[in-house]
């Protein structure tokens, strides 16, 4: 398994791709609400999302959660370009573990040809979810929280960074869409951190 | 009609001063003004009896009781206070006047607490005064019936003009007074202030460009002392920002002395701490040293307020919460613990005390730490000069007259021609280009340049008539709340799990508490239990074991006036020439200064480089203020590492700056390379703060200002959560999809006029550049370097990737809670 820096998780052997977080249409539904955000970080997230999945040449793409950030974002052009953006890979597999913003944002649009199921859901040795909630039936990947570290130094330097957070039980990845930003996290003892600077993914000793 | 006025001041034992009766009288002659004088000196009557001749004078012989609120006359004065806790104040002032000559007048406020009853009856028909906040005043501008409501208005006064004015909330205020002037043009304008050293700005400011007034100076020739608590020890006197325990028992013998006490403090957390110290120190004072700064409840600031005014209070530890008030109650005995930093804001802390005719007034001042006692002196030193603070209208932000056009857009609507014709009779906004002015339009109308294709946003609607609205009712309703919390930083309410609200601290602080934790808040020690609704909830801790030291709060910064003061004081201590009984207890301290490193004269520059455990560290002291030294510190390691890769971490206090880095830095080939020198400021300011980190901050007010961040409201649903965002994450939004966003500038803007005062800092380097370097190596930090070595609060500069800067950190593990 290996932890990408376009903030994504890669299984070699089943061809897999975990996503979470990518929150499409959230703009428009900043829009919809009268607060004037440009619109952008959809279509570049769905940019992003082609170069993964051809420079991966992944069959399987497996979203954690919250494809969607609201139902009033899922306007007729959005939608257009995701349906577009979902036929120029119709052969690779989609799935989409539900997370909370997709329950309230509805049945994804027709002809998205994702299957959409309930977490947990189960890719032994992993147990696929949204929430970041260990699970007796398989190692979690997650995501929901959009992890983020503070990291601290010599001449009391610090930046604060999206990361990956794997724990004994629970790996939770950093959020893909545009629009997300990242909240810090408290990692304990056992924990890895893999922090996204920008074209690396660089593993940040703990300390206490 | 001021005969009968005098005569009433007889009736009640005073007697007018000729500068209200200048005032009066010029009123009544049509003329609009603005009054300046010490605190307690009669500016509430002088601006108040005016308005009420001119009424006796139209209605003569019907003076009478007022039987019902419906037959009193419509609203013919406004009132407009900047802080909500004045108008109970202020409508006690102003109503004593009219019980007595018996004006058939009714006199109420309105704030963001009056209540829903009195609101309706207000709805119905306003006062005949009202007193009012900007927001406020600002909220009725969305009433459609405006025109009406003004109809009858003859006067608007503006108390503590100069609180207002260099802020947002005094440019809301001259767009708020530029529309009822276009409402109503035969309305006076009279502004209260107290001395600042433009006053004529400051009057041009409140009245508009194309209005004429007068400057009446009031009542000035009270005497003010200012002195100082000396520590008896100096040698043990703390050297940093933290006092230690030894001033604490002379400020209780000071408070002993009998009599009501007012203690400033300059930060919050400063007076919650010393609030929790002085009762520690006297249990038995516990229900009389109150505490009052602005992050507490209303209610709890109420409660502090009403025991100050009934004398069962001792003390009061505040902050410039209790900074204002005219009328407020007069104390006995003012302490100021800390820097002045301003002489203004000194000498009207010292006009607290000795309201009683004759008696002068008097302020002591206790230092916290060693060099705080050359503060002191020089601003006795200045005040003595008359050497007072300006105060500069900020010049034309594009939020707030996004918010106004949006505001007025509710109300009746507005033409864009006579709209742009009435916003430019501003100061604020009288250099507005007509690009700008089409950009806010587009950004109010359609969200602007990016919003284009995007059909279905319309916050403020273009009618057929010409006219622009607001049609919808939920974009009516936010708006309408914004209005209120424009100010506010992003608040999180504290709340005790057993009930009872404390008041607000800042989510920046409460987002690094972890459960378990204890700080000091509200005077009480606290637990941190769980953040859940907007709120912090918590509970009573048993003791402080632990706490978490401080909570941000806000930071005064020294003034220019008091930084100039400073460096001549510490010219003639260079000399040895100790004029004031602070600097000559200060002596040990400036003499090891001058041994370990050196006391810099006005002409010339201290550099100290020292080495510690923690890196490389650099001192600079230009002392020029806090906020001219984040701007240089920024810019010096800027031009320090174009020479080669290099961060620093940076800290600063009014006195100089700190730039920290691993390595040892290129200094003498960046003095070389021309680190000080006043040449490429328009290239170097904006690429020093290329981080951008600075102005993604400020552009959290300008965001919540312009709308785009919606705190929401109590019961907010849902739909409200989903287009919540930081405004960190809105800034990278816009700099990466529309980068010519006109607010992303204005941020950028705000940063270097505002917070960096960069025409300070010119001067500032031009005056460095001038001088002679002094760099000494002193083998640890020096008494000046080490409060701003002690400083936390610290940005970053880099040139170093950020893979290279990644393998020197570390991320710090969670500990077991408890």
């Amino acid at each position: 398994m290996v932890a990408l820096p376009q903030k994504a998780l890669w299984w070699p052997s089943r061809g897999t791709l975990f996503v979470a977080d990518v929150h499409l249409g959230k703009e428009a539904s900043f829009q919809a609400q009268s607060i004037p955000i440009p619109m952008g970080p959809t279509a570049e997230t769905l940019n992003r999302l082609d170069a993964l999945i051809r420079s991966t040449r992944a069959e399987h793409l497996i979203l954690l959660g919250d494809l969607w950030h609201a139902k009033s974002g899922r306007t007729p052009k959005l939608v257009d370009d995701f349906i577009a953006w979902r036929t120029r890979h119709q052969t690779v597999k989609m799935t989409l573990v539900e997370g909370n913003h997709d329950l309230k944002s509805g049945k994804l649009p027709a002809n998205s040809n994702f299957e959409e199921v309930a977490e947990p859901f189960l890719v032994p040795p992993f147990a696929l979810s949204h929430y970041p909630e260990p699970c007796a039936d398989g190692y979690v990947l997650c995501g929901h929280i959009h992890p983020g570290v503070l990291l601290e130094g010599r001449g009391r330097q610090s930046m604060k960074l999206p990361c990956f957070w794997i724990g004994k039980r629970v790996a939770v990845l950093p959020a893909f869409g545009e629009f997300t930003g990242c909240a810090r996290v408290s990692p304990v003892e056992g924990d890895q951190v893999m922090v996204v600077a920008e074209d690396q993914v660089i593993r940040v000793p703990l300390v206490s | 009609m001021i005969e009968e006025i005098k005569a009433w001041f007889l009736q009640r034992g005073w007697s007018a001063f000729p500068f209200q009766e200048e005032v009066w009288s010029a009123y009544l002659n049509g003329e609009n003004g603005l009054i300046h004088s010490a605190t307690g000196t009669g500016k509430t009557l002088s601006a108040w009896m005016g308005p009420i001749a001119e009424w006796m004078a139209e209605n003569p012989g019907l003076t009478k009781k007022l039987i019902k609120r419906s037959e009193a006359p419509g609203l013919r004065v406004l009132w407009i206070t900047p802080l909500r806790a004045l108008a109970a104040d202020t409508e006690l002032s102003l109503r004593l006047p009219i019980e007595e000559l018996g004006i058939p007048w009714t006199v109420e406020t309105r704030t963001g607490d009056t209540s829903q009853g009195l609101r309706k009856k207000q709805g119905e028909q306003l006062p005949t005064a009202l007193i009012t906040t900007p927001e406020s005043l600002t909220l009725m501008l969305t009433r459609e019936d405006a025109a009406e409501l003004f109809g009858d208005l003859r006067c608007i006064v503006v108390d503590e003009w100069h609180e207002l004015m260099s802020t947002k909330r005094g440019v809301q205020t001259e767009l708020a007074l530029a529309r009822i002037r276009r409402l109503r043009p035969v309305v006076k304008t009279w502004g209260v202030s107290a001395t600042l050293g433009n006053l004529e700005a400051a009057g041009q400011t409140l009245q508009g460009l194309d209005t004429d007034f007068r400057i009446v100076r009031g009542h000035l020739d009270k005497q003010i002392i200012i002195d100082s608590i000396l520590p008896l020890n100096i040698s043990r006197f703390p050297w940093s920002g933290h006092f230690g325990t030894t001033m604490i028992p002379p400020v209780i013998s000071a408070i002993e002395e009998g009599g009501t006490c007012l203690i400033f403090t300059n930060t919050r957390s400063q007076a919650e701490i010393w609030h929790q110290q002085i009762s520690a120190a006297r249990p038995d004072w516990a229900e009389t040293v109150g505490l009052h700064h602005g992050s507490l409840a209303r209610e709890v600031r109420d409660q502090v307020e009403a025991d100050l005014k009934s004398g069962k209070l001792r003390a009061v530890v505040t902050t410039s919460s209790l900074d204002l008030g005219v009328d407020f109650s007069p104390v006995d005995r003012v302490l100021q613990l800390g820097s002045p930093k301003g002489v203004a804001r000194l000498l009207q802390r010292a006009g607290r005390s000795g309201h009683r005719p004759g008696a002068p007034s008097r302020v002591t001042c206790v230092p916290m730490h060693a060099f705080e006692l050359v503060d002191i002196a020089a601003a006795r030193q200045a005040a003595i000069a008359g050497k007072i603070e300006d105060r500069e209208p900020l010049s034309k932000p594009l939020d707030v007259l996004a918010q106004h056009l949006v505001t007025v857009a509710i109300g009746s609507g507005w033409r864009s021609r006579e709209m742009f014709e009435e916003v430019k009779t501003t100061v604020s906004y009288q250099d507005l280009s007509e690009t700008e002015w089409d950009w806010v339009i587009d950004f109010v109308v359609r969200g602007g340049e990016s919003l284009r294709a995007y059909s279905e946003y319309r916050r403020v609607v273009l009618g057929s008539d010409g006219v622009y609205r607001v049609e919808d009712k939920d974009i009516a309703r936010r708006h309408k709340m914004s209005i209120g919390t424009i100010m506010s930083d992003m608040a999180m309410n504290v709340q005790l799990m057993t009930g009872g609200r404390l008041g607000t601290v800042e989510e920046s602080f409460v987002s690094r508490l972890n459960p378990g934790d204890k700080f000091l808040f509200a005077g009480k020690a606290l637990e941190f239990i769980r953040i859940r609704d907007m709120t912090a909830w918590v509970k009573r801790a048993k003791n402080l074991k632990g706490a978490v030291p401080r909570w941000a709060g806000g930071r005064l910064p020294l003034s220019n006036q008091l930084a100039n003061a400073i460096r001549q004081e510490l010219e003639y201590a260079k000399y040895g020439e100790l004029r004031d009984s602070e600097m000559q207890v200060l002596a040990p301290i400036l003499e090891l200064q001058s041994r370990w490193s050196a006391i810099p004269a006005e002409d010339e520059f201290l550099i100290e480089q020292v080495e510690t455990n923690e890196g490389h560290h650099l001192f600079f002291y230009p002392f020029e203020g806090r906020l001219v030294h984040e701007g240089l510190a920024a810019l010096f390691a800027y031009r320090i590492s174009q020479i080669q890769p290099i961060t620093f971490s940076i800290a600063c206090n009014d006195y100089g700056f700190e730039l920290l880095s691993p390595e040892s830095p290129p200094l003498a080939a960046a003095i070389a390379a021309g680190l000080i020198s006043s040449a490429n400021l328009a290239h170097d300011i904006p690429a020093s703060l290329n981080a951008v980190e600075m102005a993604k901050r400020q552009f959290r007010e300008i965001a919540r200002v312009a709308g785009l961040v919606f705190q929401g409201f109590p019961g907010a649903n849902k739909s409200a959560k989903q287009v919540q965002a930081t405004s960190g994450l809105f800034y990278d939004v816009f700099a990466r999809y529309d980068p010519d966003n006109m607010l992303l500038q204005q941020a950028a803007r705000e940063v270097l006029e505002r917070q960096l005062e960069q025409s300070r800092m010119a001067i500032a380097l031009q005056r460095l550049e001038q001088s002679t370097i002094l760099l000494t190596n002193p083998e640890k930090p020096t008494p000046m370097a080490f409060p701003i070595l002690v400083d936390r609060l610290r940005e970053t500069v880099s040139t170093e990737s950020i893979s290279q800067r990644i393998q020197k950190l570390t991320v710090l593990l969670e500990t077991e809670a408890g």
